[in-house]
């Protein structure tokens, strides 16, 4: 079951078309990637998926409800962490907490429970003192504990680990996996490396449309390896290496090929090597990356 | 239900601990000290100060002159108290993007709208409430208070004076989510208003003239046919800019 569904969505800010045809949907359990540059329009569908702001055209659907502007109905299955989550800097965490809870109309009793539960697992059970005094990081967590104080089958974050050291990044990201079992996870984000880390299905934005989505097996499945370096210790060596098979691409000490097929070409350098009694330092099948992906859809 | 009570008590521990619900009982409790004080040593006062030889003399005050004092600090420095404390009512939350949290967790918008309004409304009136018991206390205790006609309508309409210029600062900090719009919008209003009552006709419908000519009220020399209309008026208005505040939020983007 998708637990979003987006089907043809648009949304101008003034003359600038931000959103432009976007569709795609998001299948249950899964950990929900959404790259794109910055301005791409990644927080513009957020946005638009929670009811803060319109869409001109097209529509959402959460958890099969329809989501409305203006209307809050199928926010009771969402948690959102914003880029910069903001609260009331004169309440305690614990006191926020049970201000959400209670907004969603849970028991005292569960709130305790879910808070403490979730504190402990975002590492702020010590932490009580006023929110006003808390470092970016602490806010962030904070954040996440709000957005799933209510087990919300969705879980939205906004570039989470945009703006946090690589320590925190790192926590944040744990959190973010050892949450999936329980809630489908949607993060928008522009930092490569910390999709590879956790998500297991990407959709990455552009020019208002979705340019590339599929799970992260499919893609790199699909834009199989094709690149083959062979690196020598000296220019002599990979000169004359060079000399007996052309490479597509020729530096100081090594030689990249370029190839449909990959096989051939590997068993051809091999026995050149071999006949001729060369000794690379490197032999590297380069796998691709969701960063050559990533410019290769958007350039 | 329990999202406005819940809303509702976070509004009462925000104005505790941001101390603006301190500062507004402070400032009216002076207020109604002063009137009567005001009022009663001001001849002394007079005596006092040396005017070159010429001698200013002042009638002997009487209770009405206490509560001219009262009407007048409460339509200036209180509603001006009252009108800066309140306006970042809105445009605080929405500048600052604290309400993302809150409604994205399924909060309905107008129950923001009408959880502010209320505490707004008991801050209000407990600060009036608490000028007025001071002002009463110390005017009966200087001078015999005598007859007080339709005191109720007379002590009432301040208040709800103050209740509409709350809702305007909801309406403007709701429409330009900044302080300062709120306080433009709000502003703005009470200058056309003011202007307005320049024409003596219109005065009975002028929600302004609420907090001004109420001792006139209670001495008799004015009637309640020359208030009640402006009451109703500015009651029909607080549900109007409520109705509209509501209407507005509802559709801005966050």
């Amino acid at each position: 079951m998708d637990v979003l569904n987006a089907i043809n969505l648009s949304k101008s800010f003034g003359t600038e078309k931000v959103i432009d045809g976007l569709t795609f949907s998001v299948p249950e359990g899964s950990i929900f990637g959404f790259i794109g540059k910055n301005g791409a329009g990644k927080t513009t569908t957020m946005k638009m998926a929670l009811g803060l702001i319109p869409a001109d055209g097209g529509e959402i659907a959460v958890c099969g409800e329809r989501v409305a502007f203006g209307r809050t109905d199928a926010n009771r299955h969402i948690g959102y962490l914003p880029d910069v989550p903001e609260f009331y800097g004169y309440m305690r965490p614990k006191e926020y907490l049970k201000l959400c809870g209670e907004i969603t109309g849970m028991d005292s009793t569960r709130i305790k429970a879910r808070s403490d539960e979730l504190l402990c697992l975002v590492g702020l059970s010590d932490a009580n003192k006023k929110i006003g005094g808390f470092s970016r990081g602490m806010k962030q967590r904070l954040g996440i504990v709000q957005a799933l104080l209510n087990e919300p089958k969705l879980l939205i974050c906004d570039e989470p680990t945009s703006a946090l050291d690589p320590v925190g990044r790192k926590e944040i990201l744990g959190i973010l996996r050892q949450v999936k079992d329980r809630t489908t996870v949607i993060f928008s984000t522009h930092i490569l490396s910390d999709v590879e880390r956790i998500c297991d299905r990407i959709a990455v934005l552009d020019k208002g449309k979705i340019a590339l989505s599929g799970t992260l097996a499919e893609l790199r499945a699909q834009y199989r390896a094709d690149e083959f370096v062979v690196e020598f210790a000296t220019m002599e060596e990979n000169n004359q290496f060079s000399a007996l098979i052309k490479p597509t691409e020729q530096t100081e000490t090594s030689a990249t090929f370029r190839t449909r097929d990959m096989r051939g070409t590997q068993a051809r350098v091999l026995a050149i090597l071999s006949q001729n009694d060369l000794l690379p330092l490197r032999l590297e099948v380069i796998e691709p990356t969701i960063e050559n992906l990533f410019m290769e859809v958007i350039l | 239900m329990s999202a406005y009570l819940a809303f509702t008590k976070k509004e009462l521990i925000e104005s505790v601990r941001t101390y603006k619900l301190l500062v507004l009982l402070g400032v009216f409790l002076l207020l109604g000290m002063m009137s009567p004080l005001f009022a009663k040593f001001m001849p002394e006062i007079l005596k006092s100060v040396d005017f070159g030889g010429m001698e200013l003399t002042a009638p002997e005050p009487t209770a009405m002159d206490s509560w001219t004092q009262f009407f007048k600090n409460v339509g200036q420095i209180g509603l001006l108290a009252l009108v800066i404390a309140s306006a970042g009512i809105m445009a605080n939350e929405l500048s600052k993007g604290t309400l993302v949290n809150i409604l994205t967790k399924g909060m309905k918008r107008h129950t923001v709208i009408l959880s502010k309004l209320t505490v707004a409304a008991l801050i209000w009136a407990a600060s009036y409430m608490l000028c007025l018991a001071a002002a009463y206390g110390y005017t009966a205790y200087f001078w015999d208070m005598g007859e007080l006609r339709h005191r109720f309508l007379a002590f009432f309409s301040p208040w709800l004076l103050g209740l509409f210029l709350i809702q305007l600062l909801i309406l403007g900090g709701t429409l330009f989510k900044t302080f300062i719009g709120s306080l433009m919008l709000t502003g703005g209003v009470v200058v056309a208003m003011s202007l307005l009552n320049i024409i003596p006709k219109l005065q009975r419908y002028n929600p302004i003239s609420l907090c001004g000519d109420n001792t006139a009220l209670m001495t008799g020399v004015k009637d309640v046919s020359d208030f009640l209309p402006a009451a109703i008026i500015c009651a029909l208005l607080v549900v109007m800019l409520t109705a509209a505040s509501v209407v507005a939020f509802d559709r801005k983007q966050m």
